[in-house]
């Protein structure tokens, strides 16, 4: 596994251990090939009919905080692949299925005796080796072993914890949580109206430390119990801010667990509520506060409840609790259509503290809107921050400078996922009717509109000739082969693009030669105009474009009038930018890559608005990586139409363009 | 103190069972007048270390205002009434000092009258138990230190059903135990009118005024009974107590029945708050260690007395459930 950052108080030891070749501090594992950058990361042991087993190592490590400090810790190792018994804090998340015998091999490398408890679990738990303690059977100091099993009677969440020595164990960090899922399937909590949406299943465990006692056992000093005061306050191990990275941080070798809850608004296509595990495993009851939201709760203790609903709720010491959430966005806010009703407050009445802010810059959800100058924004893509802490608020500062401590935030990102707007179009073939890029960005009846581009031609020409003396090129396609209409006749711009003087193949598509002689209008049979979208952020994936329009039979006003049939044809292409030249210039630049079905393409598209969204190609770089193309994605709207014997001609009008997707 | 229901008559069997730390009346049956007598004096109480700290505590006496062969405990007795008793408490207040007594039973509604007893006087207090549950008693006064000093004990108001906690059947059950939960500092109980309360600092954390090891006696109760605990929080601190190996059923609040019971491992009893919670022993107990199944404050609170040591000795708010 390669090696990580260490924190910053270990930088030393990290050099001293670097020169002589030894083993340095691993990564915090416990986490398998392919976890989620947030939500709860299961270590499943290893299973054999139906008994499953992890092996635990009771072991000193390290924890940094968010201010610096860097604090002794005991915690419970996994001694499997892929960790191989590296610390970690807290011990890993044990998940087990109901029905399977639970085995919980521990190798106690502490310095006293040392054991595990199983908190709420009505199996009788039998131990083997070891000796007996105060609440189970412990294995020795320095190396003493003893094992646990139980069954795995009942769904829930637990907690499994030291029962040796608890006042000074359990704080010095012996403590993991225990994940039970129930028989009916990994997706429910507990009975059939447990239903969650397994792509949102949040743990959020709760606990704190006194670092004077931490020093005190790392030093062998003597320690007045009853002067305990906590000075850290964590979730799954991290201090705020350190609490929002993600699982598996490079800045956190030891503390594997993120806490950010990171949710989508409901939809008719996805109803499930996101799970959210909670379980304090400190010696303080936690009034813990989910900012601006309601959660319900399931159930307490791995037992379901009469389900109450909170935006307060203390979870109280070696307690669990289990909160479905749905987010419903019932009003469909938005700034374009559906604006607030009340004016919004001036940005001089409000304080962005530290220049630095999750806001937007909109209250809308989705959108982004301009900050004060000087605020710097941590916002992606318009998604809504609320800070979920302990509303003891002395719990939500780091060594009681706040922000800080027992405080993670949920990220409401927007249905279906983060979305923008194109930020400029770009006509490569035809001419402007009507509108700008801003008719795209909400599907609000206003249309960015384009005709074919036009011009005339001079001189006269003979039903052989195959050039062509055009007033103008501007707006017709400057490479690639195109068609152009004369009268009845079609012909192929084959040579002299971007010229005044075309070479032509003539009677193109079923049409007759014919001379045509004097000056006359020569018109494109198609429209071709790109959007380009901006400030992608790096490492946006599942991208879709969306796109709404429609082509009207007249080429000038803003009204449409109706086509009634051979409906001109309309592709959606997006630009390739490993396909030079970079950034696909003109419309037949071999950049543009059609958009996969479905919905199969090119789609007749007449007067009435047809609505698609596609997802991208699965291969090419459709986010400019680099350059002046960083973070862009170029996206062509082509559209074209041929009606023998009597070409008609046509506009198109895009109404609405937006690309989806899902943000780092 | 585990007990099964009393069902008694007469004077006699009362100071009986007052002398077992039980004081109560009625034939069950019937509601009738019930008189007891209560002397506020200082005391001291054993404690593992040894420590002998000085307290304040109520105990029972034959005769109204006589408290000469009072000794104080720590909690004060169980009073132990049924449902309908009409009851009169004459408390006595044989503090040191001049300090006024004021005595309360959060929960109950007392006869219009006086609560306070003046140093030396009796005052008698009146009421109907008419709710059943698990109350509190105590003395507030001198703004709380009286409270903090160990003036305080259990009330068990028993249903007018034997052997249910409550008129519904759901708090059946076959044994009890009143779980008196407080903390003491030394410090404070040395010089309780001068001590600044700023420095508060308990130090013992107890359950019916002992604290592990002296608790080891436990709490006894048989394959598939169900066992009733009920808890009273008489301390300063909302109390998380922890169950190793069970679920309790909490039933009641505040001598309610809550609208939704339901099955906990650890359970918050807020300061001056009770709780009910049954136990159903399996019928085939295997704690996990022999000497039970392990009841303990899981905010850490078990260990004893100021403890300047790398590794403390298990003490604290523990005691054990024995099958």
């Amino acid at each position: 596994m390669a090696k990580r950052t260490p924190p910053l108080g270990l930088a030393v030891a990290l050099v001293a251990a670097t020169a002589l070749t030894v083993a340095v501090q691993q990564d915090a594992g416990a986490l398998p090939a392919g976890f989620p950058k947030t939500g709860m990361v299961c270590t499943p042991g290893s299973l054999a009919g139906g008994a499953r087993t992890f092996n635990l190592i009771a072991k000193t490590g390290h924890i940094a905080t968010p201010d610096g400090n860097s604090v002794f810790m005991w915690s419970y190792a996994n001694a499997d692949a892929p960790d191989n018994g590296a610390f970690q804090s807290p011990g890993p998340v044990l998940c087990a299925n109901q029905g399977e015998t639970v085995t919980v091999n521990l190798t106690n490398t502490l310095s006293e005796p040392s054991s595990v408890i199983f908190p709420g679990q009505d199996s009788p738990v039998t131990a083997s080796g070891g000796s007996a303690g105060l609440l189970t059977q412990e294995a020795g100091a320095s190396g003493g072993t003893v094992s646990y099993s139980f069954q795995a009677s009942e769904p829930g969440t637990y907690l499994y914890e030291s029962g040796s020595d608890p006042a000074k164990q359990d704080e010095m960090g012996l403590y993991g949580a225990l994940v039970i899922r129930p028989s009916i399937g990994a997706n429910y909590a507990y009975g059939a109206d447990t239903q969650f949406n397994p792509a949102h299943e949040y743990l959020l465990m709760l606990a704190d430390i006194d670092p004077a006692l931490h020093h005190a056992v790392e030093t062998g000093a003597t320690y007045d119990f009853n002067a305990l005061r906590d000075r850290y306050f964590t979730i799954n191990g991290r201090s705020f801010p350190d609490t929002i990275q993600d699982n598996g941080s490079a800045l956190l070798p030891t503390q594997p667990y993120g806490s950010l809850v990171r949710i989508q608004p409901n939809t008719p296509a996805s109803t499930l509520p996101s799970l959210v595990r909670m379980i304090n495993v400190g010696s303080s009851n936690h009034p813990f506060h989910p900012h601006g939201n309601h959660t319900t709760q399931i159930a307490q203790d791995g037992r379901t409840v009469a389900r109450t609903e909170h935006f307060g709720e203390t979870i109280g010491s070696g307690q669990t609790e289990d909160f479905l959430l749905r987010w419903e966005d019932q009003d469909h806010w938005n700034p374009a259509n559906n604006p607030f009703p009340v004016t919004q407050p001036n940005y001089r009445n409000l304080t962005f503290k530290d220049g630095n802010t999750f806001y937007s810059g909109s209250p809308y959800l989705g959108y982004k809107g301009t900050l004060p100058t000087g605020t710097v924004s941590q916002n992606i893509c318009g998604e809504w921050y609320f800070p979920w802490h302990s509303h003891a608020l002395n719990e939500f500062t780091n060594f009681d400078e706040g922000f800080g401590g027992m405080g993670t935030l949920l990220r409401v990102d927007p249905p279906g996922g983060c979305f923008t707007v194109a930020a400029s179009t770009s006509i490569v073939g035809g001419t402007l009717v009507g509108g700008n890029v801003s008719a795209l960005a909400a599907a609000d009846g206003s249309y960015y509109q384009v005709g074919p581009k036009t011009t005339n031609k001079t001189g006269n020409m003979t039903s052989g000739a195959t050039t062509m003396t055009v007033a103008s090129a501007s707006g017709f396609p400057t490479t690639g082969q195109y068609y152009v209409r004369v009268q009845n006749e079609v012909m192929r711009v084959t040579g002299g693009q971007g010229t005044t003087t075309w070479t032509v193949a003539r009677a193109q598509l079923g049409t007759a030669a014919a001379a045509h002689n004097g000056t006359l209008p020569v018109s494109a049979l198609a429209t071709d105009w790109t959007a380009t979208f901006s400030g992608l952020p790096a490492g946006a994936t599942n991208l879709k474009v969306t796109y709404t329009g429609r082509n009207c039979g007249n080429t000038t006003g803003t009204g449409c009038t109706a086509i009634a049939s051979n409906l001109p044809q309309q592709t959606v292409s997006v630009c390739n930018f490993a396909v030079a030249p970079v950034g696909c210039p003109a419309a037949t630049s071999p950049g543009w890559t059609t958009l996969p079905a479905p919905p199969a393409q090119p789609q007749a598209v007449g007067s009435t608005d047809v609505a698609s969204t596609w997802s991208l190609p699965t291969s090419g770089t459709f986010v400019g990586a680099s350059g002046s193309y960083k973070g862009q994605v170029k996206v062509l709207v082509h559209n074209q139409r041929w009606t023998a014997p009597n070409p008609t001609p046509f506009s198109t009008g895009g109404n609405f363009m937006q690309l989806v997707y899902d943000a780092p | 103190m585990s007990t099964t229901p009393s069902r008694r008559v007469g004077g006699l069997l009362v100071l009986l069972l007052a002398t077992a730390g039980l004081v109560g009346t009625g034939s069950g049956a019937e509601a009738a007048p019930v008189t007891v007598n209560l002397c506020a004096t200082q005391g001291s109480l054993s404690l593992p270390g040894p420590a002998t700290p000085t307290i304040w505590g109520f105990s029972t006496t034959a005769t109204s205002g006589d408290c000469g062969a009072a000794t104080a405990t720590l909690p004060g007795p169980v009073l132990n009434f049924d449902q309908g008793d009409v009851v009169t408490l004459n408390v006595t207040n044989a503090l040191p000092g001049t300090r006024s007594l004021h005595f309360e039973i959060p929960g109950i509604t007392f006869d219009p009258g006086p609560v306070e007893a003046a140093s030396g006087a009796t005052v008698a207090v009146t009421f109907t138990a008419s709710a059943p549950g698990t109350y509190l008693y105590q003395s507030s006064g001198d703004a709380g230190r009286q409270t903090a000093m160990g003036l305080y004990g259990a009330m068990v108001v028993n249903s007018s059903t034997p052997n249910q906690a409550y008129g519904d059947a759901t708090t059946a059950y076959a044994v009890q135990k009143v779980l008196v939960l407080s903390a003491l500092d030394p410090d404070f109980n040395a010089a309780p009118d001068s001590f600044d309360l700023n420095d508060y600092t308990a130090t013992y954390w107890m359950i019916n005024g002992q604290s592990y090891p002296d608790t080891a006696g436990g709490i006894n109760a048989a394959p598939n009974q169900r066992l009733l605990l009920r808890y009273v929080n008489a301390g300063f601190d909302n109390t998380t107590m922890a169950l190793l190996g069970l679920h309790e059923h909490v039933v009641a609040r505040d001598a309610r029945l809550v609208p939704h019971a339901f099955d906990a491992a650890a359970e918050t009893i807020p300061a001056g708050a009770t709780e009910d919670a049954i136990v159903t022993m399996p019928a085939s107990p295997a704690p996990p260690v022999a000497a039970g199944y392990a009841l303990y404050n899981r905010q850490l609170h078990l260990t004893n007395g100021v403890l300047n040591t790398p590794t403390p000795a298990a003490g604290g708010m523990l005691t054990f459930i024995h099958p």
